[in-house]
């Protein structure tokens, strides 16, 4: 599909080119950026947020031209998409998800003229940076939620890929509702995929089988196990894309969105300028690439309270990885007086105490 | 191994395996005909992205899948005209239909990404509270229910009716089928048919009752552990009720295990159900069945038609 895409677009560029030429010259765009999507868009999830920032960004910008391609898979083929794009004229390519780095990376190698944000990774060039929400202490929030909310205290997470980002995501969770509830344990399953829907299904229920009443997840859509949540009477906590609440109208109770329009209208402006620095971005909740989404309408008023400081706490520069912090072994993994800043981040292949499940 | 692990197991087998069961027999009709379908994997990606497009259409998870059904048999006679008529050479084409099947499934499937569709009614078992752990275990959508006597009636077509005798003789020869007054292209053509239809449920179950959503690529691969799961059913449909259902209850079993606390990593976990399907083909193979293949599997009927 994506190879039609692609095959599609180089024609039309060629089309465009010898037939469009001296007219195209004269309504020429400020700027044109790509964008690839690992999945689809209409997944109340990840990829739906990277499209309303890009879409936010376009409106910012008058005359910008936004080429997109959607389900690209994390493999060359995304090198191929974006190679189309950047015939196309395409001069800032967002790269949304976290195995297109090396893709992305090897372009910004052969096309120093084209700058590439990456969003998740690591990788550092003079055209290339990196973008993220800070999301490892904002989950923290969240498990202050759950905490409250749990009656089993258990509480269930799937994961889609254990890299260290997610990981980190569980660990802030299960220490946040640890911070209300001393009882809160959190079984972790983890499907192997991004986005693996008839796995997704067998997560969820399994753990639900196993006694979580609170369900949440880091996969890229939080749509199926939303549904099958609600299907089973349990709450559920929606990440990625606040759009996820409407699923849940009885168990829903809050949720972590991501809020991409700023960062990206600066990041386009500072193309057009010519000022692009390439950094690694990572903002959290507070500081404008994350939000925390409405509560449920059967979250009481003082869980709300509760949730709405913390996420304050965590805006204010708390973080909840600082020492002492004893993994699910009984290891200390942070002494007492340290602290894991934001580039550690990926650096998690330990569950925190209080977690059940084996990180690697 | 708590009796909720036991559980979710178990259902989890039979909801996964449902699916997988009908792919497996339809791929087992086909071979037993000769014709290797390697593009089952497509048939399946058209039957649930038809299926889940029907039902958000009509809101009637019914008709999603008998459109997918329809729709299956549809694309299983193209390559069935190509194989058949054509003689083109069957693991090729088969390949071609898998891609084929993906894009056209997404084509069909893209405006409805995201769509909340009312999916396949779980039966409801008079006195029993379908959120106790009972009724989860007892209570299913049709098409699982249908799972065990379609397996039955295939037993019976293959083995025990003329059809299924003659069916078979296009298998091990075509050409003395042909000598002995049958018509082998017909008789492939007409199993492609029930092949394609049974891959289209198939795949319905995945997107109209399993997961109530349609995503490019969801089967994730279920069409190549079902032709595997042929050989391991010695091309015999009682035996792949088994097969499925072992499967089935690798993939959740691991799930469980996690959510129940392992102490394996997840990812040699994730890997279990595939490391299973390859241990009993190797075992299978080291006991010499090979011979159990319908002799023309494969191969293409090149005699007068």
């Amino acid at each position: 599909m994506t190879r039609m895409r692609t095959m599609a677009a180089l024609c039309g560029a060629l089309f465009a080119l010898l037939v469009g030429g001296p007219v195209a010259a004269q309504d020429k765009p400020s700027l044109i950026v790509g964008a690839i999507y690992v999945g689809s868009l209409n997944d109340y999830g990840y990829n739906r947020a990277m499209k309303d920032g890009l879409e936010e960004m376009k409106k910012n910008i008058p005359g910008l031209n936004l080429l997109e391609a959607e389900n690209v898979s994390e493999t060359a083929e995304s090198e191929r998409v974006m190679e189309g794009m950047i015939q196309q004229g395409a001069k800032l390519i967002f790269a949304t998800s976290f195995g297109h780095q090396q893709f992305a990376f090897n372009l910004a190698k052969s096309h120093p003229d084209v700058t590439f944000e990456h969003a998740g990774g690591w990788m550092q060039a003079a055209n290339f940076g990196n973008y993220f929400g800070a999301t490892q202490a904002a989950w923290y929030p969240m498990g202050v939620a759950a905490g409250k909310m749990t009656k089993s205290n258990t509480l269930g997470f799937v994961v889609g890929v254990p890299i260290g980002y997610a990981i980190g995501n569980v660990n802030a969770f299960e220490m946040g509702a640890r911070s209300v509830n001393s009882a809160a344990q959190t079984r972790v399953v983890v499907t192997g995929g991004w986005s693996d829907k008839a796995k997704e299904v067998a997560a969820a229920n399994a753990l639900i089988d196993q006694g979580a009443d609170v369900v949440t997840m880091h996969v890229d859509s939080p749509a199926t196990i939303i549904q099958v949540a609600e299907s089973r009477n349990v709450h559920s906590i929606g990440f990625q894309s606040v759009e996820a609440r409407q699923l849940a109208p009885k168990g829903w109770i809050t949720g972590l969105g991501f809020t991409w329009g700023p960062f990206m209208t600066e990041t386009a402006k500072s193309v057009m300028a010519g000022s692009f620095k390439p950094a690694m971005v990572r903002q959290g909740v507070g500081q404008g690439m994350m939000a925390v989404a409405p509560f449920g309408s059967t979250v009481p008023a003082d869980v709300q309270a509760l949730v709405t400081d913390a996420a304050n706490k965590v805006g204010g520069g708390f973080n909840p990885f600082t020492g002492p912090v004893t993994d699910n072994t009984g290891a200390v993994r942070i002494a007492a007086g340290e602290f894991w800043g934001g580039d550690k981040m990926g650096n998690f292949d330990w569950y925190v105490d209080g977690v059940i499940g084996k990180a690697k | 191994m708590n009796s909720a692990l036991l559980a979710g197991v178990v259902t989890g087998a039979i909801m996964s395996g449902t699916s997988l069961l009908y792919a497996t027999l339809g791929e087992l009709v086909g071979e037993r005909a000769g014709i290797v379908n390697l593009g089952i994997e497509g048939i399946m990606l058209v039957g649930a992205a038809s299926g889940f497009a029907a039902t958000a259409v009509t809101g009637s998870p019914s008709i999603g899948v008998v459109t997918a059904m329809l729709a299956g048999a549809a694309v299983n006679q193209i390559f069935a005209y190509l194989v058949v008529t054509r003689r083109a050479n069957q693991l090729a084409t088969g390949l071609s239909l898998m891609f084929f099947g993906f894009g056209l499934s997404a084509l069909i499937g893209g405006p409805f990404v995201g769509a909340l569709i009312t999916g396949l009614p779980r039966l409801a078992i008079p006195g029993l509270d379908p959120q106790s752990a009972a009724a989860r275990l007892l209570s299913y959508d049709a098409l699982v229910y249908l799972a065990l006597p379609t397996a039955l009636v295939t037993w019976w077509l293959v083995f025990r009716t003329r059809w299924g005798l003659h069916l078979r003789a296009v298998g091990e020869s075509p050409a003395a089928a042909y000598a002995a007054g049958l018509q082998p292209g017909r008789l492939q053509y007409q199993a492609l048919i029930f092949a394609g239809a049974l891959g289209g449920i198939a795949g319905a179950h995945m997107s109209v009752a399993l997961t109530l959503t349609w995503a490019e690529g969801m089967t994730g691969g279920r069409g190549f552990i079902a032709i595997a799961l042929v050989i391991f059913a010695k091309w015999n449909p009682l035996w792949a009720v088994a097969g499925a259902f072992l499967f089935g209850a690798a993939e959740g079993l691991q799930l469980q295990l996690q959510a129940a606390g392992s102490d394996i990593s997840p990812f040699v976990m994730n890997m279990t159900p595939y490391l299973l399907t390859l241990a009993v083909l190797v075992v299978w193979g080291l006991r010499g069945r090979a011979a159990t293949a319908p002799a023309a599997l494969g191969r293409t009927f090149t005699g007068v038609e």
